[in-house]
């Protein structure tokens, strides 16, 4: 039934389907460079002061945890919704899915500076903050009924318990798949991706309450969540593109990954930055429209100085430029330039998870509050966030060097293979 | 075949069994330079666009030029409309508010690029068309079931009929035939053109309706199509409110809180005070002041002595300004104005004076206003004039700048307060500007500034010329009067 010939697949030993060596080898000196980046950004964070140390050690947490958990949610969704297309490109979103363990190890650090903080990072941990910014005490006592640190600790466990497990079984399933070739753990799978897909969306909605929205502890609002969730989504499907670039430039999945795959990636990716757009410019219609104080603050925190130049940046450069550039089926058919796109809106979503938390530091020294802590700062922001995504991406490397990098025995891999857009 | 040379040929099909032959058989047409060709299937086949060689379809551009048009006519209608052609103020927002036009704009760039991709593809397949001569043969059918068709169009510059079949037959179609017009007749039958009419007829009446109503002048009462939009049920000032238990529209400040606009405005500014001075040598009216301002609707304790009538600082004060005279003149008023002096301040002050003040005390302040005159005129018995601001009793140094404040607030004999119409800001703009008033009746020339002193010096002569052809006139007409009195 197609232009082409029936695809062969290829033994489920074959060279194409192993991690190439040369990622392999990337994998230690990434795990020891990244960590020690890591540290150091943090370090020199510190030096600004302490709470932006934290910060920036959050923002790239946050950024990293979006990613895993994007791709978790894409995972799952091709599931929920049997998915033929994607088959050659998931095992690359379960691996980074599984990721979400080793980032619930370096929530750590954030527990720890809670506990022992006094409002390092969250500012509700500072038991003078109600007093010092004159909060009417009635509402900040029924905030401290949610926002304490046990509870904080508490919620967090079971965000990362939820999923890891999901990640987990999921993870475990299709690798199972591999050695046996039995059909019945498909069905297995899609069975439970409706119940995972929920308990995935009450997760992610109250990680993103309690870890970036409780930043400004008086400032709420109920679609917080599915705008974190927004950019995780877009960027989950940029990760995917990347990896499947990366693995076919080291001379994996080069028979497996067609235009077509790209083709596809690229239309998600053309759509969630609308969608990103969508439900970012909904949240800041209906608080700009009801112009009340105590909701215009946090875009008015976001609107000075350099904090305002990211606001612009993030219109102009996280919608209206890649929107115009996905727009055309030829640039989504071009694996280079989808490729191109998504390292650009990886980027851009960091920005935007930058533009969501830094902004809530505290004041710096003989600096105007709206600055980004100098150039120290900057630079500190940055070897957090690269760091902590080179550790992490060893760390996965180390993990798919025990596996394969396609889901070899998957009962839709020839569908997948054979895929053609209309 | 005798009877098909008469008609046009359409074109040629042929049949397949199944889809790898129609496949080949689509390269083969389309190696052999065809390109006015179609191929029919009961399913999306794909690649099959490749196999015919038929281009990507314009379609995208038609729906980007459409959105484009969409987006720019809903940003244009919104300002159009709101600010240009009605200008109207929306929640406090500018004219132009381009986050608040985001979302028509948004909506009609989808809704036009989804007309442009409906009927663009309308046009690019030539629709709407009421039959198509490949429904001619029975055969034909089977495309919906199980068979394959592949077409080739007689308008094709390669188009040869021989040539074609013979391609064909190679690649194993069957059935091969010459596509016609069947023999029903081409025309539209009448009763549909009935029906159309009649659906145009009936549709014009609504419009013809509303274009009537617009033209002509009706006793009937209006009809309201959308009852709230004509009646808000926004409630109006000084409307009755069953929601509150005091039964007002209008509410009062929430106790304790700052209006807009006012925030810094503390006692002395709204009363006119020096409030720490009147707490060491009046503390409990001191205290009174600032109970009644906290709760303006609590009355304050009916024993606490003089001003058991009291509801709001200000109108405690007149009462004491009323009994005890004196206490007017122990009261530490504030002695210079808190507000900065500036122009911008003065015209405030002026605007104001002119609408509440220049009624009775005129517009230079000289205590002849419209309602003075007109008492005066019809004799009213309690009339009492209403003072002449440029008296020296009311000058800064013996009526200071607080005091006068507070008379503007509370009012003074006759004159009732002000202070539930005028915000305390403006009454302060007031205070500002009859100081300046004041500063105007005996001002000396040499407090003008040099560049503009020659332009006052000239208008003076300029009055006192005219003054004295009008004393002349006057005394000519009374020389005329008393000679014609003599005669």
């Amino acid at each position: 039934m197609s232009e082409h010939d029936a695809p062969t697949v290829k033994t489920a030993d074959d060279p194409a389907f192993q991690l190439p060596a040369s990622l392999a080898a990337l994998s230690l000196p990434l795990c020891l460079g990244g960590l020690a980046a890591l540290v150091v950004g943090w370090a020199l964070g510190h030096t600004v002061n302490a709470s932006f140390g934290m910060a920036a050690y959050l923002t790239a947490l946050v950024y990293c945890v979006t990613l895993a958990v994007g791709s978790l949610f894409f995972v799952l969704i091709q599931h929920l919704c049997r998915a033929g297309w994607s088959v050659v490109v998931r095992r690359i979103a379960e691996l980074i899915m599984i990721m979400i363990i080793p980032l619930a190890v370096l929530f750590i650090p954030i527990i720890a500076s809670l506990l022992f903080g006094e409002g390092t990072l969250y500012r509700w941990d500072d038991p003078n903050y109600a007093v010092d910014n004159h909060l009417p005490m009635a509402a900040w006592a029924e905030k401290t009924r949610w926002l304490t640190p046990g509870w904080f600790t508490i919620r967090a466990i079971i965000y990362f318990a939820i999923w890891s497990a999901l990640a987990l079984y999921y993870y475990r399933g299709s690798v199972e798949q591999d050695q046996t070739g039995d059909k019945s753990v498909t069905d297995r799978l899609q069975y439970w991706s409706g119940p995972a897909v929920m308990l995935f969306c009450g997760a992610t909605s109250f990680a993103a309450f309690d870890w970036v929205m409780s930043l400004a502890p008086m400032w709420f609002s109920t679609m917080f969540g599915v705008y974190l969730f927004a950019g995780s989504v877009l960027a989950a499907h940029c990760l995917l593109a990347v990896g499947a670039y990366v693995l076919q430039e080291q001379g994996a999945l080069r028979d497996e990954v067609t235009i077509e795959h790209y083709h596809d990636l690229g239309k998600y990716m053309f759509g969630f930055v609308f969608f990103w757009t969508y439900i970012s410019f909904s949240q800041y219609l209906l608080i700009w429209y009801g112009n009340i104080p105590e909701e215009t603050e946090w875009f008015w925190h976001r609107q000075l100085g350099s904090w305002g130049a990211l606001a612009l940046i993030l219109i102009f450069f996280h919608w209206m430029l890649p929107f115009l550039g996905l727009l055309s089926r030829h640039v989504r058919r071009n694996p280079t330039l989808v490729f191109g796109w998504a390292v650009y809106l990886l980027l851009m979503h960091f920005i935007d998870v930058y533009w969501m938390i830094m902004p809530e530091t505290q004041p710096v020294e003989g600096a105007e509050y709206a600055s980004m802590g100098g150039v120290f700062g900057v630079v500190s922001s940055m070897l957090c966030a690269g760091g902590m995504l080179a550790l992490l991406t060893g760390v996965m490397l180390r993990v798919a060097q025990q596996t394969r990098v396609v889901a070899v025995q998957d009962p839709r891999l020839r569908e997948s293979i054979a895929f053609e857009n209309i | 075949m005798s009877e098909n040379q008469e008609k046009k040929v359409h074109g040629i099909v042929a049949e397949y069994e199944s889809v790898d032959s129609l496949l080949d058989a689509c390269r083969r047409v389309r190696d052999a330079g065809y390109k006015k060709t179609d191929a029919y299937t009961p399913f999306p086949v794909h690649g099959i666009d490749k196999a015919l060689g038929i281009k990507p379809t314009h379609l995208p551009w038609i729906v980007l030029v459409c959105g484009l048009t969409g987006t720019a006519t809903a940003l244009l209608m919104q300002i159009w409309m709101n600010a240009i052609d009605y200008p109207y103020i929306i929640s406090g927002k500018p004219f132009i508010s381009l986050p608040a036009f985001i979302p028509v704009a948004f909506e009609l760039t989808v809704l036009f690029a989804s007309f442009g991709a409906f009927f663009g593809m309308w046009a690019l397949n030539g629709l709407p068309r009421f039959s198509n001569p490949m429904f001619t043969d029975p055969r034909f059918d089977r495309v919906t079931d199980d068979r394959f068709f592949l077409y080739v169009d007689s308008k094709d510059p390669r188009f040869d009929e021989g040539s074609v079949q013979q391609l064909f037959n190679e690649t194993g179609g069957q059935h091969i035939q010459s596509v016609i017009d069947d023999d029903s007749s081409s025309k539209i039958p009448k009763p549909i053109f009935a029906i159309w009419g009649l659906i145009v007829a009936f549709s014009v009446i609504p419009l013809l309706i509303v274009l009537k109503m617009r033209v002509t002048n009706s006793s009937s009462p209006r009809f309201h199509v959308f009852y709230d939009m004509d009646f808000s049920p926004a409630k109006d000032a000084q409307q009755g409110s069953t929601l509150f238990a005091d039964g007002r529209a209008m509410r009062p400040d929430v106790p304790g809180t700052v209006a807009r606009g006012e925030v810094g405005q503390d006692m002395n500014f709204l009363t006119g005070i020096d409030m720490e001075e009147l707490d060491r040598v009046d503390s409990p009216r001191a205290e009174r002041l600032v109970n009644t301002h906290l709760n303006p609707l609590v009355p304050q304790d009916p024993d606490g002595n003089d001003d058991d009538e009291a509801t709001s600082p200000e109108v405690s004060a007149q009462a004491e300004a009323a009994q005890e005279p004196s206490v007017m003149d122990t009261t530490p008023w504030l002695k210079e104005n808190p507000l900065d002096v500036d122009r911008e301040l003065l015209a405030l002050g002026q605007q104001y004076f002119g609408i509440y003040c220049s009624v009775c005390h005129g517009l230079n302040g000289g205590g002849n206003g419209l309602v003075n005159r007109r008492a005066r005129k019809i004799l009213a018995q309690s009339w009492i004039p209403p003072s002449s601001l440029h008296q020296e009793s009311l000058y800064e140094d013996k009526y200071p700048d607080g005091k006068l404040f507070n008379t503007i607030s509370n009012g003074i004999r006759k004159m009732p307060g002000y202070a539930s119409q005028i915000k305390a800001r403006d009454r302060w703009a007031i205070v500002a500007y009859v100081r300046a008033l004041q500063m105007s009746q005996n001002a000396s020339i040499d407090l003008v500034p040099q560049d503009r002193r020659e332009e006052i010096l000239e208008r003076q002569r300029e009055v006192e010329q005219k003054l004295e052809e009008q004393a002349e006139a006057e005394r000519k007409a009374e020389e005329e009067r008393a000679k014609r009195a003599g005669k």
